[in-house]
């Protein structure tokens, strides 16, 4: 009987968590369904509501709850029509990768407006004290508040429905998240719905916010921690549909809090592998149109950088070349002309530059928008440490172990994930990296939570190895930091040159196709699968390399390494830079340390200011870095070659398909 | 030529439509380099040329999907050129775009609805249950999901749903393909009959069989240029015409 009755107690925890999901995913899913827009700065108005609500009932006591229920949607309802106004409305032409690099930037910058005002520290607000207390229900006992939850959730999300499938604006709503065009073509300006779209799914992502911070509290890591199960409900649910997000929503919750009461070495596992195999066996989600049958609107292009142009070949190679000419004489000046930390950075950044090149590799040339690749750079980094803890302390050996796994780890992920392609594709790999990152918290030998560290490291091979700080007592003038530093800088320049000789031979003219028109490369007799997977197995190899470095110079690992942000960063760094150009996103890299830097210096607001100027930039120079040469020469030419770096009209028809991409989301 | 020249100078006394000189294409690709035509109005004017001879997108510049970089578009007398779909539609264009784009998961009566919504405020908006009652094959199943019907049932669905907003125009792009001989004589009744209410049509079709049928006057576009127009007995008659731009017998 008390195993009836915990069970009870323990569905109805999930069922109250599950609710509140539903409230994010909804607004999440239509979002995507009517816009295309992939929201990741959702979760900071789910949190941004929490803290409004915070800030009424502090003041106002218990009744305020009831107060700020009503205005605090509102008021992130409103922040969300103007933000779609301002950031989103120009992108809107373009691929959904735009609206992700976009809304990440609204992450980093909400995000720093609540730790702003608010503080790093958790707060709190209870809930009005007519639903506080225990209420007991057929022998199961919850609080009365957990019920009011269920109840209030329950009915938005009816009411939701019901707008959906009873007004005219539900109407066009669900016309236009199956063929946005067409509701056009019959003389709707569907443009003015996107607004109140964005606006409804903020405030009940609001609402969301406030009901939970009641029941458990309010912080500045809570739209994080929400934003990733969320997107695992709308896309195991399907894309764009409302069904899809309650079910997923109520199930996760569900399973959620079962797993942690009864399999807790399944907890924060369970969910993502559940993700993984239903979009294995039904890429469109459990309740998602199928997306071949949508008529074909133009994806928009991925917008590569265009380095050509102003500079030639031969000025860009010797521009190259200068660059790491400086870089190798860097460390001769510390201690003289500046200090150590410069080093640090450099060794940072050019990590950075090798991570953001391997994922250039398939983003930038192959077209496949990973948004996990910090698992192999995260992988790459467990297993060198592993190695060197229990096997060897050669750095060489520790290097190559985490190469080759994680060229096997992307072997097996790619197998299983290529086959869809698009924003699903970008999904799964999220959702492996998510796994991964969830497994090492509880693996034993991964070290928790702990991460590892002490790891002695060696250069060299068997009886020929050495410390570095033995070795940089040979060399003079160059510390052991200066020692690792070039080991580095040769890896990484080692890197892009084999990187440069792949894509120019007949693989890279292979991808690139993939990229261009997937379709006319399969016509063409291409195994495009085959190809795509190869490059991820490369990519993923060479963002193992980057993670192994990091370890090797660092001697120690933490879970951290794998957090979805990283993956984010990544992506970030190589649209900064230029995808579709290997420099360009090592360029990007630096530029955006680099601006870390130079922001944390001048204010703790930096990372509102970075994710503004990556809003900016997004909008503005969407080629990437690369592509300013380019951009000054015209606008100094009075904008004579109008229209070459804008959104492609979407257009898909008879004549456009040598420019449409739609192909790459079949 | 000089006939066909001749033609456009007296094709349209008082064009209802009046595209002139459109430059047109996506991205740096141009597709048509120059079109010219006119629909008077309550007449049906036929477009006709190969895959890929830039039909889809004269009719995407016309509605406002693609934006020419040069020449006009006017509608009723007003410039139209560079407006958005939705402000052209309003101006009682009724635009069926190929492959019908019905709305798969709405029912028959929602995607019907869709379309009244789109109406301008002075457009003589239908019922759509009226309209519904012209089509047999729809009038009986108004909650049956657009993506469960056929391909004609579609078509037929699509010129509906276009016109229940109210229209003078109405574009229709390839309403016969990948349909049966007998369905395709459906719609070629249906357009008639719209013909016969006083709506002009401008039809794009690959297959001349059905333009010869349905309409009175013929422009052939090749490769992004008008190379041909002429009457229905003037097209019949010039078979060099249809076999070197049409690569078709009839």
């Amino acid at each position: 009987m008390v195993g009836v009755t915990g069970v009870a107690e323990q569905l109805l925890n999930g069922l109250t968590i599950g609710m509140v999901y539903v409230l994010i995913a909804a607004g999440l899913s239509v979002i995507f369904g009517v816009m295309d827009v992939i929201n990741f700065a959702h979760g900071e108005l789910f949190a941004l509501g929490a803290y409004f609500a915070f800030a009424i009932v502090a003041p106002l006591g218990g009744a305020g709850f009831w107060v700020a229920l009503v205005v605090a949607p509102l008021l992130v309802g409103v922040l969300g029509a103007v933000i779609e106004r301002v950031t989103l409305r120009p992108l809107y032409d373009r691929n959904p990768l735009y609206h992700i690099l976009l809304t990440f930037g609204l992450v980093l910058m909400l995000n720093d407006v609540i730790t702003f005002f608010w503080g790093k520290q958790p707060k709190a607000f209870s809930e009005p004290s007519i639903l506080s207390g225990p209420v007991t229900v057929l022998g199961v006992s919850n609080s009365l508040y957990s019920y009011f939850i269920i109840a209030f959730g329950a009915v938005l999300s009816f009411g939701t429905w019901w707008a959906l499938n009873n007004t005219r604006f539900g109407l066009v709503v669900r016309a236009g998240s199956q063929d946005r065009e067409m509701v056009r073509n019959l003389g709707i300006n569907i443009d003015r719905y996107y607004t109140l779209v964005f606006g409804a799914g903020a405030a009940l992502a609001a609402v969301a916010g406030i009901v939970l911070g009641a029941y458990q509290n309010v912080n500045p890591g809570m739209g994080n921690s929400v934003i990733i199960p969320a997107f695992v409900i709308v896309v195991l649910g399907g894309l764009g549909s409302f069904r899809g997000a309650v079910v997923g929503g109520l199930g996760v919750g569900i399973i959620q809090t079962l797993a942690r009461t009864y399999v807790p070495v399944l907890e924060g596992l369970i969910v993502f592998a559940l993700m993984i195999g239903v979009l294995l066996v039904k890429p469109e989600g459990l309740f998602g149109t199928s997306t071949g049958e949508g008529h074909g609107e133009s994806e928009g292009e991925l917008l590569a950088g265009r380095g050509g142009g102003v500079l030639t070949d031969r000025q860009r190679f010797g521009l190259g070349a200068v660059v790491v000419a400086l870089l190798a004489v860097v460390p001769l000046g510390v201690e003289v002309l500046y200090s150590e930390y410069v080093l640090t950075l450099l060794t940072d950044v050019l990590i950075w530059a090798l991570f953001a090149l391997s994922l250039d590799f398939v983003m930038g040339y192959a077209g496949l928008v990973s948004l996990g690749h910090a698992l192999f750079y995260g992988t790459g980094a467990y297993a060198s440490v592993l190695v060197l803890l229990h096997f060897t302390s050669s750095a060489f050996v520790a290097l190559a172990a985490a190469v080759v796994v994680c060229a096997a780890i992307a072997w097996v992920i790619g197998y299983l994930s290529i086959r869809v392609s698009g924003v699903y594709f970008s999904m799964i790999t999220l959702a492996f990296a998510q796994l991964f990152y969830r497994a090492v918290f509880k693996l034993e030998w991964t070290g928790g939570s702990d991460g590892l560290f002490g790891a002695d490291v060696l250069y060299g091979i068997g009886g020929f190895a050495m410390e570095l700080d033995e070795i940089a007592e040979m060399v003079p003038m160059v510390s052991e930091e200066g020692l690792f530093y070039y080991f580095l800088l040769a890896t990484v320049v080692g890197s892009y040159l084999v990187a440069r000789q792949i894509m120019k031979a007949p693989f890279g003219s292979v991808l690139q196709s993939i990229r261009e028109s997937e379709r006319r490369t399969e016509f063409v007799g291409y195994d495009v699968t085959a190809y795509k997977r190869r490059a991820f197995v490369v990519s993923g190899a060479m963002a193992g390399l980057a993670g192994g470095l990091f370890a090797v110079e660092s001697g120690f690992v933490a879970p951290s390494l794998l957090f979805w942000l990283n993956s984010g960063e990544v992506v970030v760094m190589t649209v900064l830079g230029g995808m579709g150009t290997l420099y360009g996103p090592m360029v990007g890299a630096g530029v955006y340390i680099g601006f870390e830097e130079v922001l944390a210096s001048y204010t703790d607001q930096w990372q509102f200011f970075l994710g503004a100027l990556f809003v900016l930039f997004v909008i503005a120079l969407p080629r990437g870095l690369v592509s300013l040469p380019d951009k000054l020469v015209e606008a100094g030419a009075g904008g004579g070659r109008a229209g070459t770096s804008g959104g492609p009209g979407e257009a898909p028809s008879e004549e456009a398909e040598p420019l449409a991409d739609g192909e790459v989301n079949e | 030529m000089s006939e066909s020249s001749r033609l456009d100078a007296e094709a349209c006394q008082n064009p209802l439509l009046d595209v002139s000189n459109i430059v047109a294409g996506y991205g740096a690709t141009e597709v048509l380099h120059g079109v010219s035509l006119c629909v008077e109005a309550g007449e049906v004017v036929s477009l006709v040329g190969r895959n890929g001879a830039g039909k889809t997108t004269t009719l995407r510049s016309i509605v406002g999907n693609v934006v020419p970089t040069s020449g006009s578009v006017a509608f009723d007398g007003q410039d139209v050129t560079g407006l958005s779909p939705e402000e052209t539609v309003r101006r009682n264009v009724a635009f069926v775009p190929e492959e019908r784009r019905i709305f798969p998961d709405l029912t028959v009566a929602e995607n019907l609805k869709v379309g009244q919504l789109g109406g301008g405020d002075t457009a003589e908006s239908r019922d759509p249950e009226e309209v519904l009652e012209e089509f047999e094959n729809l009038r009986d199943h108004p909650d049956r999901r657009g993506g469960a019907l056929s391909g004609g049932e579609q078509q037929m669905l699509a010129i509906g749903r276009a016109l229940v907003a109210g229209a003078d125009l109405l574009l229709l792009d390839e309403p016969t393909e990948g349909l049966a001989p007998f369905v395709v004589r459906q719609v070629e009744d249906l357009v008639k009959n719209l013909n016969e209410e006083g709506i002009a049509v401008l039809l794009v079709e690959q297959n001349v069989e059905v333009a010869l049928e349905l309409a009175d006057r013929h422009y052939v576009l090749d490769r992004g240029e008008i190379v041909y127009h002429g009457t229905s007995d003037q097209l019949r008659e010039n078979e060099d015409v249809v076999d070197r731009h049409l690569g078709v017998s009839i």
